[in-house]
């Protein structure tokens, strides 16, 4: 059934994308200043989660990954 | 009486055992990646001993509807950060607001990932091929992670709302925050592995 569907999915993965991407790194400058061991590990999962982002992201626009 | 008890502790002692705790709590997050990196290493090594890969007659997962999850996953991180905060500030209800709305997406997730293994991979099986051992193992062991991550935050919101954690005193929530992130991050990893390279 999802496979009539790629471009819908790939329109809200895209738009989902930048909206995490963008509050994940505002997110990121908030956590910036501070320097509890937590502060440090929740700033590292922050660069990852908009790594993942930016993974989905080049997926939605067709760049990277395989259909098939 | 939870709470009472733990106002019987002073700001100090409760500092001090905070900092063990959190670093216990780090040593379990290293241990659970030293697993799922084995689990990843093993893959790789299968994936390249293979002359073809995926197997003949196995299909790839589908694309696309885990782009949608791991958005919905990825998400649920924004969201739980932003319920620390909440907590943080003594904003009550951006923690309650954003501890359920975490605890939806991560359910969601879920619901996808058990649609994916029921409705789009229907020749690929656990016990077929190593890639379908593969697959299932990891995407598998990290939705176990997520369910029991969404038990987690049911069970610290509802201790929030019996009034065990206050703004300054809240380790639960920081370890529940900080397994979550985790969560997303190993997916960020399965995601590439399994769906783009």
């Amino acid at each position: 059934m999802l496979e009539s569907i790629p471009t819908e999915l790939r329109i809200i993965a895209f738009i989902g994308a930048v909206i995490v991407a963008v509050v994940a790194l505002i997110a990121l400058r908030g956590e910036w200043p501070k320097t509890r061991l937590e502060d440090h590990v929740t700033k590292i999962m922050m660069v990852l989660l908009t790594v993942g982002c930016i993974e989905v992201m080049l997926v939605a626009i067709g760049t990277i990954g395989r259909v098939k | 009486m939870a709470a009472a008890n733990a106002h019987a502790v002073s700001d100090a002692e409760y500092a001090e055992v905070s900092g063990h705790r959190l670093l216990g709590f780090l040593f379990f997050l290293i241990s659970d990646c030293v697993i799922f990196g084995n689990f990843i290493f093993s893959y790789l090594y299968l994936r390249n001993a293979a002359p073809l890969w995926p197997p003949v007659g196995i299909e790839r997962p589908y694309l696309y509807l885990a782009a949608v999850n791991s958005i919905v996953l990825f998400g649920s991180g924004a969201t739980m950060h932003y319920a620390m905060e909440g907590m943080r500030h003594d904003r009550r209800s951006q923690f309650i607001g954003y501890t359920l709305a975490t605890i939806v997406l991560g359910s969601m997730f879920l619901g996808g990932q058990a649609y994916e293994y029921t409705h789009l991979l229907p020749h690929t099986t656990w016990a077929g091929t190593t890639f379908g051992a593969s697959f299932y193992t990891l995407t598998g062991l990290h939705g176990f992670h997520v369910f029991i991550g969404v038990i987690f935050l049911i069970v610290v919101l509802l201790q929030t709302l019996r009034g065990t954690y206050t703004q300054e005193r809240h380790f639960g929530l920081t370890a529940a925050t900080l397994y979550w992130h985790f969560v997303d991050v190993i997916w960020v990893a399965l995601f590439f592995l399994f769906y783009i390279y």
